[in-house]
């Protein structure tokens, strides 16, 4: 086994753990939490055997695995990246109504203190 | 016409008391919008007004201007707001000539003069800014950095902005130049202090970016 093909694969079950400690602690739901450790297990396995996805690598032109896995990573980073920015803004936007909110709700009763 | 001064704030202690006390002189109704102070500027501004509105976390400047001006047409129900802010770089005196200039426009711009006073880094940011918003909006606005304007219900309506940071002013100037709101200025002048907190190079660079984005509409 190659040196990165070990690297890979201490990896994949380095997340696995990760993603096995975010599940005790109920942060992930099972639908989540099986697509994730699902991903890992692909990872690993293409990590182990990259042979297997030859026939994908040849029908799409590319010219190693490596850049396959790499291509897939990048486009799941984007969209997760994505998902992220979208989240994050609707977050900042509920939060800047409750703040406002409250802090209009509040000054109302101030002068009859 | 009914008018409020709205001034937002954060950790504003060192100037908040002498800001509110030159401001009653012209305006008895005053809005302080604390912006989540942790040097207890609520309490001082308890003193000259009862309209003190805290943001139990930091929103920033844009957030806390809107906090002030949904306040103030929607429970006060006020004709009009006066924003300015609370570092005493604006001084009150020039309220009166706000109040008069909002019975001819729904938006007014105050402009600092670019005299001797104002840094030439600003000096030449504030072109920038003018001259990059008249090539994306065509419409030319002086001086789009200064908190110091005021704007009438109707205004506010027409301009009400997404911004929850410094780049707020920048994009009531876009909105005024895109939506083709009648605005007019107001020359006033600026005090600088040595602890001027201001915008950082960084600021600059997001409000750049900022308006590129709404001019392509991201």
């Amino acid at each position: 086994m190659m040196l990165l093909q070990i690297i890979s694969v201490v990896f994949g079950l380095f997340m696995m753990y990760v993603v096995r400690i975010h599940r005790r602690k109920n942060h992930l739901e099972s639908f989540e939490y099986g697509v994730w450790m699902a991903l890992w297990t692909i990872f690993i396995t293409l990590a182990i055997f990259p042979e297997s996805v030859n026939g994908v690598v040849q029908t799409l032109h590319i010219a190693r695995v490596f850049d396959l896995l790499v291509v897939a990573a990048l486009m799941i980073v984007i969209f997760l990246t994505f998902t992220n920015r979208i989240e994050q803004k609707k977050l900042e936007k509920k939060m800047e109504q409750i703040v406002r909110k409250k802090a209009i709700d509040n000054a109302i009763e101030s002068p009859k203190k | 016409m009914n008018i409020t001064v709205v001034i937002p704030g954060l950790n504003e202690k060192q100037y908040l008391a002498r800001v509110l006390k030159k401001v009653r002189k012209f305006s008895p109704h005053i809005v302080y919008v604390d912006d989540g102070s942790s040097d207890g500027s609520p309490e001082i501004a308890r003193k000259f007004t009862p309209h003190i509105l805290s943001h139990e976390v930091n929103l920033g400047k844009g957030a806390s201007m809107r906090t002030g001006a949904e306040y103030a047409f929607s429970k006060l129900k006020v004709d009009a707001v006066i924003f300015m802010d609370a570092d005493d770089q604006h001084d009150p005196k020039e309220i009166p000539k706000f109040k008069e200039k909002l019975l001819e426009a729904d938006v007014v711009f105050g402009v600092r003069s670019m005299g001797a006073s104002m840094p030439l880094i600003r000096f030449l940011g504030n072109k920038g800014a003018s001259v990059l918003l008249n090539m994306l909006y065509g419409g030319y606005i002086p001086d789009i950095p200064s908190g110091y304007k005021a704007l009438t219900n109707r205004g506010y309506e027409s301009v009400k902005w997404k911004s929850t940071g410094y780049e707020v002013e920048t994009e009531i100037a876009m909105r005024v130049a895109k939506e083709k709101v009648p605005f007019t200025t107001v020359e006033i002048e600026s005090i600088y202090h040595d602890t001027d907190k201001g915008m950082t190079a960084l600021d600059a660079l997001h409000i750049c970016r900022c308006l590129v984005e709404w001019r392509i509409g991201l």
